[in-house]
């Protein structure tokens, strides 16, 4: 079976040579390639060759598009940040607390970072598509003010300013729905969407319920393809049950302290599944560590097939050790078939 | 019954906390200021506010309090800490300290830092904010400058917390360790915790509320580094 038939397979609960998976190794494919990060986040064409290394090496069933969510607050103004062996960042946010934000439009397709995002996207999926299922990676509406303003100011706006923050979600919205249509259009088979201000961690139970919640239906539900809402950083098992009927959503991505029979049973059979496996944590891991931790889950999943091994959290650091990633797939291989 | 009507120490301090859950800043603060007048801001901070503080930081520890019912609480209290300063009251400010504060090098994350400022002076903590993007040699040469024996370092990210070895390393370097204790924090601390040791920190808290108690414990631990 191809990456896209396991994937479906999921999607469809049918039975499979073996679990589908994949890695977030957007970041990895600069290591294997051996290039500079600078460069790998800034040209389409390198980011393929780091993307074919990812694949040569670990062969994940879905790949995917330049984790760098930055760029897309970084096409309002700001001032971004390069360090090496990590991913650009937001230094300064583009505006300050005062200021109204301006709707972008499809202005910002012209900027250099989301175009880059974009082409990036249309390469990986023009090359693997077929076979492997691109997953582009879009930042949330309801996140999308924070790395305009800064976390503290879209708090503060969200909780004593609803005029405000209902303008600042419409800008959030059309953003959102332009960069998804986009990556959909580029090939992407399906966009991920890390989710932080939909999280009781961050927000109130009535934040989320009055506000966040209705501003995700309304732009999930336009979404010109399906999307993969993920746990954003904090688990979600809490309030999974709250956003389980968000429109357009074909999978859930657990956090790796979501207890994944607890999700499956709010979610119920037939819903797509993913995770649990820490991205970042695979950095400290060795690889027969690994193998177990993997072995484990996967025999936690065994009968359930809406299940897709992912990683979970940020991007896989670059400093993982390549064996610990191979332990990962060959305790997926050893796994067997999913019946 | 109306919160004015509460006169049970426990009820109004449930009242409080209640207020606080549910991002009432205005109503809390008209308690605590109404128990400030009848009783003094300082029975306001020490009978009402701090034991609340105190559960919202161990339910915070626990996960079950969010950020944004953390943020309103650092609000509260710096309302009353305003307040109280413009009524020249009774509030015991600067009685502890001096510590510096700051975001390292390269971090613009204010959020969690400003509110372990208002954590650590509503209990009494003269802070000196140095604010973002604070370089390691201008951490020390402030602690120096103040006599301070805590560095409060926070950090949001991986890729910045990195820049906390840099202040562990000037800290070591101008003979200060032991005397000068480095307390780290911000999110990328709870995701990881044993990033604290990685980076040379003396201790971390799980929340911007627990700030105080983490200074207490590195202040003494300083002290007795100096008694021996």
């Amino acid at each position: 079976m191809t990456g896209m038939e396991r994937v479906l397979a999921a999607l469809r609960g049918e039975p499979a040579d073996r679990r589908a998976f994949t890695l977030a190794l957007s970041l990895y494919g600069s290591r294997l390639s051996k290039c500079p990060t600078k460069e790998y986040f800034s040209d389409p064409r390198r980011y393929l060759e780091g993307q074919r290394e990812v694949a040569r090496l670990v062969d994940p069933d879905v790949l995917f598009s330049p984790f760098a969510l930055p760029f897309e607050a970084l096409a309002y103004g700001g001032e971004g940040v390069w360090l090496e062996r990590f991913p650009p960042n937001i230094r300064k946010p583009p505006f300050r607390e005062r200021e109204e934000i301006e709707p972008l439009g499809d202005a910002m397709f012209l900027d250099r970072g989301v175009s880059y995002l974009v082409e990036s996207t249309r390469l990986v999926a023009e090359e693997f598509g077929p076979a492997k299922p691109v997953c582009a990676v879009v930042t949330a509406p309801v996140d999308l003010p924070a790395m305009l303003l800064g976390i503290e100011t879209w708090l503060e706006i969200l909780l004593f300013d609803q005029d405000r923050a209902r303008r600042l979600l419409d800008i959030a919205v059309d953003h959102f729905l332009r960069l998804s249509g986009a990556y959909f259009a580029a090939g992407a088979a399906f966009v991920a969407i890390p989710v932080m201000f939909a999280n009781l961690r961050i927000v109130t139970q009535a934040l989320l319920e009055k506000t966040i919640l209705p501003e995700l239906t309304r732009a999930f539900a336009q979404a010109k393809g399906p999307l993969v809402y993920h746990h954003g950083g904090n688990r979600i098992v809490d309030h999974l049950g709250l956003c389980s009927d968000l429109p357009n959503v074909a999978g859930f991505l657990l956090d790796p302290r979501d207890n994944l029979s607890e999700a499956r049973d709010i979610l119920g059979p037939g819903r797509l599944m993913l995770g649990n496996v820490s991205g970042p944590g695979l950095a400290r891991m060795l690889p027969d560590k690994a193998y177990a931790s993997v072995s484990a889950l996967l025999a936690d999943r065994a009968s359930d097939r809406n299940f897709v091994l992912a990683s979970a959290h940020a991007d896989i650091p670059c400093d993982t050790n390549p064996d610990t990633l191979l332990a990962v797939r060959r305790a997926l291989e050893d796994a067997g078939a999913v019946a | 019954m109306t919160k004015e009507s509460v006169t049970d120490p426990g009820a109004r301090r449930e009242a409080l906390y209640a207020l606080m859950l549910g991002a009432q800043r205005e109503d809390a603060l008209a308690m605590l200021l109404e128990h400030a007048g009848a009783h003094g801001f300082q029975s306001a901070v020490s009978d009402l506010l701090e034991p609340v503080l105190e559960r919202a930081g161990d339910e915070w520890h626990r996960e079950n309090l969010s950020l944004a019912q953390g943020y309103v609480a650092g609000k509260i209290a710096e309302d009353l800490l305003v307040a109280a300063v413009e009524a020249g009251g009774d509030l015991l400010l600067d009685v502890k300290g001096p510590v510096v504060i700051g975001n390292v090098e390269d971090d613009y994350h204010s959020l969690g830092r400003k509110m372990v400022v208002v954590f650590l002076r509503a209990a009494g903590w003269k802070v000196i904010d140095l604010g973002n993007d604070v370089s390691a040699k201008d951490f020390v040469d402030e602690a120096v400058k103040h006599g301070a024996r805590v560095i409060g370092a926070s950090a949001m990210m991986l890729t910045t917390a990195e820049n906390v070895r840099a202040l562990r390393t000037e800290i070591d370097a101008r003979g200060l360790r032991g005397r000068v204790r480095l307390a780290v924090g911000g999110a990328v601390f709870k995701l990881r915790p044993e990033l604290m040791d990685e980076v040379g920190g003396d201790g971390t808290a799980s929340s911007a509320i627990q700030a105080p108690e983490l200074f207490d414990r590195l202040w003494a631990a300083s002290l007795a580094a100096e008694d021996l």
